[in-house]
């Protein structure tokens, strides 16, 4: 996408100006979307994002700029502007390129540069509508979509690295609403994968469209849920954004290294349950957190995060390595040529343990299943995180009793991690977008069922 | 508008070279370009951590064809990347299905917003603002109790939003915002809190380093000692960036779209009571004190204030040319639309009047003041009406705080909440970044969660 010699002649520029290191970013980003309103097609759109981002580090300080020029001259004026403060005499000389080739862990077939496949996407949608509507009278509308992705990089740097990856990204899900005349509830699925289309091969549009309305009409006929404190079965697969806010977001080095992160000196230490053992990995074939480099070009790795309830490792970029001294873990990531990398989750889960759902549930007196959860934020600072329960039963003398609504579990990171008594057998991966300093990505949460013994729980009953 | 721009000849032969091969096909356009040119910095430790610097543009075509649309955007601006652009709008136009309500509006108008208002030379230098950042983090570190300030920038932003049709539309708008952050953490013993606020404006010398340093330590600073309140039901009074993101999430219920769509749960109450009588709202986009301001919409509809809620009621929705056409009734000029996106509805500056309420009568008796709130882009639904979030603040008692609050949830239905107005205050305030103005309102009993 860039001309080697334009990428070389850019980064000895910035070397020149005395830059401990300089990287370029290169993306080229083919997007398209598929919308639906019911049995109506309700919009087709694509696109290019076309643009390069280029680093410049002068010991611990940041000098980053974008554009969406290719020519050398401009680049090089980015450098010069960047570096004005900063400029001083060569530290380094620049290395050759040397290309690596990277290995295809995440083949892709339906790629989006080849076939957009409107037409067989269109068909999916409308069936999953036709199955959701046929449900119940109450469904009155579904929502589809499906979004695809194929973004081509590649990433120079002063270190001598010249490589680049494509990585095909799809995801499709349908929401239904489900209405009694006077009230309005949701529910829905999606699917999605570090792949092309043919994830249709392994999607259900009859399960799709069956499983968003029954959300839906269990949502119509909630309750408010009661409030306080009290123990939580939280469910599995998107169940995992508990610990993805209140744990995964504080283990990486992007707020470690601020001293921002209530774990920054934690590393060896006890802070989880010890049924807890947790992951990061990016190496999982084909799912949607997954990537072969990273965007700073290192081949990506699995991460254990704790093991049996200890700190083992942190995610680490570059910069975060340099500033806290743990090694790079394939971590450095960005929503695009727009950002500068930071370390970012991947596909992010708690291991499964050896309870049974039944056994978490008849040990709860008054408390709450949340079968399915929505989305979450935490305060890194002080680990106090939220989210949101999007499916979720009150339970009473170890039996589950009614669904209930607009429920909040708010708690911090190293309080929820130590009221985990029990792990399910039940493990799942869900995909969601993480949402940070260097952008929205791509990432995998999972988890089996667990148990947390004491959480807040925000209800208006 | 005084002050005329001239818009780059290089953007006007992109336009022509889009709407003659929308012509070609028999087809009709409008073309989006937005461009941008921003600075940002980033202070750590006394140093500056961080700096970007961007220059960017993109182009939407939106095309109709046989009452077909499709969308396609192109940040490349070659002759080459604009020819595939309209190629996949009109590609992507045989799938959709049919609208008849959208049409490109018939305007040869020229619309050009005030350069000397909206778009003022700054004579700050890159040094000064770099000075400015390391001002914010240092004052903020001279804090006792300050121990961190992870999370602070300087930035400088210039957006301009051209928008041209194969009407013959010509608009150009063009504005500069400067801007401050800081988040600080605080730390007394195992005790710590971490919030945050900013400050916006046209121009550098306007922000005010040394205010913001003492607003964003005391947020911090004042919620040290916070613990849970009792569960039960409060009245609440929303500070002035909470209550303005509330009614963000829920002006989906002003949006005609949503009403179009069927989803809207305000769509069957045009005329009919939706708030507490005491209510008045109206988007005023020509403003121009806010960062919301706008002489046009994305459609190229001049704009013009619009009463949304008068006196409880439902007085109209927003609307573009589609939603309006649907209802048989004319735009309001609230088209929103970027260079990647459909054709949407979008409010510019949402203003509520000022009630009757003195300090004392808003601030009588207990009360928790929420001031900040966490998880609404999850914990919120628009839909339904229904939230539940994480919240922080201060119980009180007759204007005095007298108990820093902390993890407790607050849980509602906003919709039912316009109906629990207890009183609305005699000031309105803009929130930190400038988008609506508002008075404090308080809201009679709401579930609060905490011990």
């Amino acid at each position: 996408m860039l001309n080697p010699a334009t990428a070389q002649s850019v980064i000895d520029h910035a070397l020149s100006l005395g830059a401990d290191f300089a990287e370029l970013f290169v993306e080229k980003h083919l997007t398209s979307s598929l919308n639906t309103i019911s049995e109506k097609v309700k919009s087709v759109d694509s696109g290019i994002d076309f643009g390069i981002g280029l680093r410049i580090v002068f010991g611990g300080k940041v000098l980053y700029g974008y554009t969406n020029q290719t020519d050398a001259e401009g680049l090089m004026r980015i450098a010069s502007n960047l570096a004005a403060r900063d400029k001083r005499d060569r530290m380094h000389e620049g290395v050759a390129f040397d290309f690596s080739v990277m290995t295809d862990r995440h083949p892709s077939k339906i790629v989006l540069s080849k076939d957009a496949a409107i037409d067989s996407k269109v068909e999916y949608l409308l069936k999953a509508d036709a199955v959701a509507r046929a449900v119940s009278d109450s469904i009155t509308q579904t929502r589809g979509y499906c979004n695809q992705r194929e973004q081509a990089i590649e990433i120079f740097n002063s270190e001598g690295l010249h490589t680049s990856d494509t990585r095909n990204y799809i995801r499709a899900g349908l929401t239904s609403i489900a209405s009694d005349g006077t009230e309005q509830a949701t529910g829905g699925w999606n699917d999605g994968g570090l792949l092309g289309w043919e994830l249709n091969g392994s999607m259900d549009a009859d399960f799709t469209g069956e499983e968003a309305s029954r959300q839906a009409l269990v949502n119509l006929s909630a309750k408010p849920c009661p409030s306080g404190r009290m123990p939580v079965v939280i469910g599995n697969g998107f169940g995992g954004v508990i610990f993805h806010e209140a744990c995964g977001h504080l283990l990486e080095t992007t707020s470690v290294a601020k001293k921002a992160s209530v774990f920054h000196d934690q590393m060896g230490e006890m802070i989880a349950s010890s049924v807890v053992n947790a992951v990061d990995d990016g190496l999982m074939n084909n799912e949607w957190g997954s990537i072969n480099i990273d965007d700073e070009g290192m081949p990506t790795q699995r991460t254990q995060l704790i093991k049996d309830g200890k700190l083992t490792n942190f995610l680490v970029d570059r910069i975060g390595s340099e500033k806290t001294g743990y090694p790079r873990s394939g971590s450095g990531r960005r929503q695009s040529y727009r950002f500068a990398p930071a370390s970012r989750m991947r596909n992010t889960f708690i291991e499964a343990g050896d309870s049974d759902m039944d056994e978490m549930i008849a040990s709860i007196d008054k408390g709450i299943y949340a079968s399915h959860m929505g989305g979450g934020s935490v305060q890194p600072g002080t680990g106090e995180f939220n989210f949101a329960v999007t499916e979720g039963y009150y339970v009473e003398n170890g039996k589950i009793q009614y669904p209930v609504k607009a429920a909040t579990l708010i708690s911090t990171g190293p309080a929820v991690l130590k009221e985990i008594s029990m792990v399910g057998k039940d493990f799942a991966l869900a995909c969601g977008m993480c949402g940070s300093v260097s952008g929205a990505i791509p990432t995998t949460v999972g988890q089996p069922a667990l148990k947390v013994d004491d959480i807040l729980v925000g209800g208006n009953a | 508008m005084s002050q005329p721009q001239t818009i780059n000849s290089d953007l006007t032969q992109a336009s022509e070279q889009v709407f003659n091969r929308v012509k070609n096909a028999g087809a009709e356009a409008d073309l989006i370009i937005i461009a941008a040119e921003s600075l940002s910095l980033k202070a750590s430790d006394g140093e500056l951590e961080e700096q970007t610097v961007s220059n960017t543009q993109s182009f939407g075509v939106r095309v109709i064809k046989d009452d077909h649309i499709g969308i396609a955007y192109s940040e490349a601006s070659d002759e080459e990347s604009l020819q595939w652009m309209v190629d996949q709008a009109l590609q992507n136009a045989t799938f959709s299905d049919p609208e008849p309500h959208e049409r490109i509006l018939d305007s040869q108008q020229s619309l050009v917003s005030d350069d000397s208002v909206f778009f003022p030379e700054d004579p700050a230098t890159v040094d000064q603002q770099i000075d400015m950042v390391l001002e914010l983090e240092q004052g903020l570190l001279k804090k006792p109790l300050i121990k961190n300030v992870p999370y602070n920038g300087v930035s400088d932003i210039a957006n301009s939003r051209y928008l041209f049709s194969s009407a013959g539309l010509s608009a150009a708008s063009r504005q500069r915002m400067v801007y401050a952050y800081a988040y600080a953490l605080a730390e007394d013993g195992e005790k710590n809190a971490m919030e945050g606020t900013g400050q916006m404006n046209r121009l550098t010398h306007q922000l005010n380093v040394a205010e913001l340093v003492e607003s964003v330590a005391s947020a911090s600073l004042d919620l040290l000692d916070g613990a849970p309140i009792p569960s039960k039901h409060y009245d609440v009074i929303f500070d002035r960036e909470c209550q303005i993101e509330l009614f963000g999430v829920f002006s989906m219920v002003l949006s005609g779209k949503a009403a179009k769509e069927g989803i809207n749960p305000w769509r069957e109450k045009l005329g009919g009571v939706v708030a507490d009588r005491r209510l008045n709202l109206t988007d005023m986009p020509l403003l121009m004190d806010g960062f919301g301001y706008a002489l046009f919409d994305d459609e190229g509809t001049a704009t013009a204030n619009t009463p949304m809620i008068v006196e409880g009621k439902l007085n109209t929705m927003m609307h573009n040319s589609v939603t309006a056409d649907h209802f048989g009734l004319t735009t309001t000029g609230h088209a929103s639309r970027g260079a990647r996106s459909t054709m949407g509805v979008g409010s510019h500056q949402l203003v509520i009047d000022t009630g009757t309420a003195s300090a004392a009568e808003l601030y009588a008796g207990e009360y928790l003041e929420i001031t900040s709130m966490a998880g609404l882009h999850s914990g919120a639904n628009a839909i339904s009406g229904d939230f539940s979030l994480g919240v922080s603040g201060f119980l009180c008692r007759d204007g005095k705080r007298v108990q820093p609050v902390r993890g407790v949830t607050v849980a509602g239905n906003f919709y039912k909440m316009l109906n629990q107005i207890q009183c609305i205050g005699d000031q309105s305030f803009w929130n930190w970044q400038r988008s609506s103005l508002m008075p404090s309102i308080r809201f009679a009993d709401l579930a609060i969660s905490g011990e």
